[in-house]
Order: C-alpha cells, then sequence, then structure tokens
C-alpha cells in the first residue's frame, strides 16, 4: 500500500502512495510551517518596541534638567526623536501584524483588528488624560513620571489581554514586568524615572523578541 | 484497519487539508494565501480543492473585496473530523496510540 513518495510540492495523482512516516512528516512540515507563518511577526514586535522603549526613554533622560546622564543631549533632539521611535515602532507593528496575517478572514481577523486598534485609541486616552493634567497646573516631573508610568501601565494591559487572547506565557510575563516597572518607577522621581523605564522595559522586550525567535526557529 | 480515506491519501491534498487544519476554527484562508504557502499552482490547486470540495471537506467562500472576486477556502466539520481521523490511522499504522 505505500511505496514510492511523490515529490513534495508535485501535482499528485490520485492514490499516490507515500509511506505512513513520510506522510506523517508532510503533515506535520505543513502545521509548523502555517504555525511560522502566523507567527513570523511576534520577535519583531518585541525588537522595535524594545528599542524603541530603551533609546527613547535613554535620550528623554538625558535631555531633562537635572539628569545625571555623561552625554546632554538637548531636548529639540530628544523629543522628536523619541517621537519618530514610538510612532516608527507603531507603524512597524501594523504593517507586519497586517501582512502575516493577509489572506485570513474570520475569527482571528477580528479579534486581530480589535487587538491593534485598541493600542491606538488607549494610547490616545493616556495622552489626553495627560494633557489635561498639564492643564490643570501639575509640574513637568510629575508629568513625566505619569506619562512614563502610564504608557507602562498601557502596555502591561494590552500583554495581559494577549495572554487571554494567545495563550501566552511569554506576553504574561512581559505584562507582569511592564506592570511592576509601570508602579515602581515614579518612585525614583523625574528624570531618574526614565533611566528606570529604560533599563527595565527595553531589556524585557528585547529578551522576549530573543525568546520569540528562538521558539519561531524551533517550530 | 480500515482503509486510508483516499480523498486525502494524496499527496497534494494531503498538504491542503494539514494547512487548513492548523487555522484556528471559525477562520478561512484566501485562495491566493494557501497558493503561496504550499507553492502550487493556480490549476493544481483548484483542482485538488474541488475533489475536496466534492468530498465535502472544503468549504468555499465565494465573495468581493471591492469590486475583485476573491475565493476563502475553511476546512468544514467533515473535514475535520476525516483529518484527524486520517491522522490516527497513520500513527496506529507505525504503532503509536491512535
Amino acid at each position: 500500500m505505500f511505496e514510492n513518495p511523490a515529490p513534495e510540492g508535485e501535482p499528485s495523482a490520485d492514490g499516490d502512495d507515500l509511506q505512513p512516516e513520510r506522510l506523517l512528516a508532510l503533515i506535520d512540515d505543513e502545521t509548523r510551517g502555517m504555525k511560522r507563518a502566523l507567527a513570523v511577526q511576534v520577535p519583531v514586535y518585541y525588537f522595535v518596541w524594545g528599542g524603541a522603549w530603551l533609546l527613547g526613554y535613554l535620550l528623554l533622560w538625558s535631555a531633562w534638567p537635572g539628569s545625571t546622564s555623561p552625554v546632554a543631549v538637548p531636548g529639540w533632539l530628544a523629543i522628536p526623536a523619541f517621537a519618530v521611535l514610538m510612532l516608527g515602532a507603531a507603524i512597524t507593528s501594523a504593517a507586519v501584524g497586517i501582512r502575516s496575517n493577509r489572506g485570513i478572514k474570520g475569527v482571528s481577523d477580528f479579534v486581530g483588528t480589535v487587538y491593534g486598534l485598541s493600542w491606538p485609541i488607549l494610547g490616545g486616552t493616556v495622552a489626553a488624560i495627560g494633557y489635561a493634567l498639564v492643564r490643570a497646573g501639575i509640574s513637568d516631573d510629575a508629568a513625566a513620571i505619569y506619562y512614563t508610568s502610564a504608557y507602562a501601565l498601557l502596555v502591561a494591559a494590552m500583554y495581559l489581554a494577549g495572554t487571554l487572547v494567545w495563550h501566552s506565557a511569554d506576553q504574561l510575563v512581559i505584562a507582569l514586568v511592564m506592570a511592576v516597572a509601570a508602579a515602581v518607577t515614579g518612585f525614583f522621581g523625574a528624570p531618574a524615572n526614565m533611566l528606570a523605564m529604560a533599563l527595565i522595559a527595553g531589556p524585557a522586550l528585547l529578551i522576549g523578541g530573543v525568546i520569540a525567535l528562538v521558539r519561531l526557529r524551533r517550530m | 484497519m480500515d482503509e486510508l480515506d483516499p480523498v486525502i491519501h494524496a499527496s497534494a491534498r494531503l498538504r491542503i487539508t494539514a494547512v487548513l487544519a492548523a487555522l484556528t476554527a471559525g477562520d478561512r484562508m484566501s485562495f491566493p494565501r494557501l497558493q503561496e504557502l504550499l507553492g502550487m499552482t493556480a490549476g493544481n490547486l483548484s483542482t485538488h480543492l474541488r475533489k475536496l470540495e466534492d468530498a465535502g471537506y472544503v468549504e468555499v467562500d465565494k465573495t468581493f473585496q471591492g469590486r475583485s472576486p476573491a475565493t476563502y477556502l475553511s476546512l468544514s466539520a467533515a473535514g475535520r473530523r476525516a483529518f484527524e481521523d486520517y491522522t490516527a490511522q497513520l500513527r496506529s499504522l507505525l504503532g503509536g496510540e491512535p
């Protein structure tokens, strides 16, 4: 019953006979290939956001008055650079997410769209609350603590949501690290909170990227 | 030992079924993405999809994206069950747990 294997990917006549081991390997190859195609963007998310948080908050810390940074970066450079890093990470994430899910409709499409749109919606909410606080007269240092911690809290909440949706233990670990960073960095005061955030969130996300890459290669 | 399902027991249709089985239940995949993942020609893929559809294993959803026609494919409940049975039979043939 099981005889000459047909070339993989070649048109196969009905009833072409393969060994059971070969058939199971064929199924395994396709299943892993499909899972890899749907997960290929995950390390990209971690790397671009890890880089953006690490570099972005280091720049802001270096530019803040009273910073102990050995390199003084002018504010006119640090603030736009921070904005470009965050915007670049957001655009890259959206682009790779859309690309990896192209051609797939249904439950995942809906979940992915809602999850993807939640980031800018909640990010805008955090910014609006911060703007209201600044208008109400909070100091620059208090605003720095608010924005830094509130965005880390947003990331923690979104990664918790990601844990529930995609059953990802990696996302749970990142969510907990970000929640701790949101909770504790404010106690360092500004601008040290930004240095602390850069050194906690950045490496956590970059390590997450390395782990995601290793998992992807082992699929 | 029952005969292996002749609809799935052809490498091209087995590969198609395996890819569609890896989709989350409730999801559908477009014809071009399936073609890209499998590296098959459009004609070859269409031929095998028709056989799977005739057997009731694949559901074909023809729709429009703007003005362009688009075809989305998914495994039916019968197709998913047939794939699981087929895999279990193979494992059983190899002496493992079905």
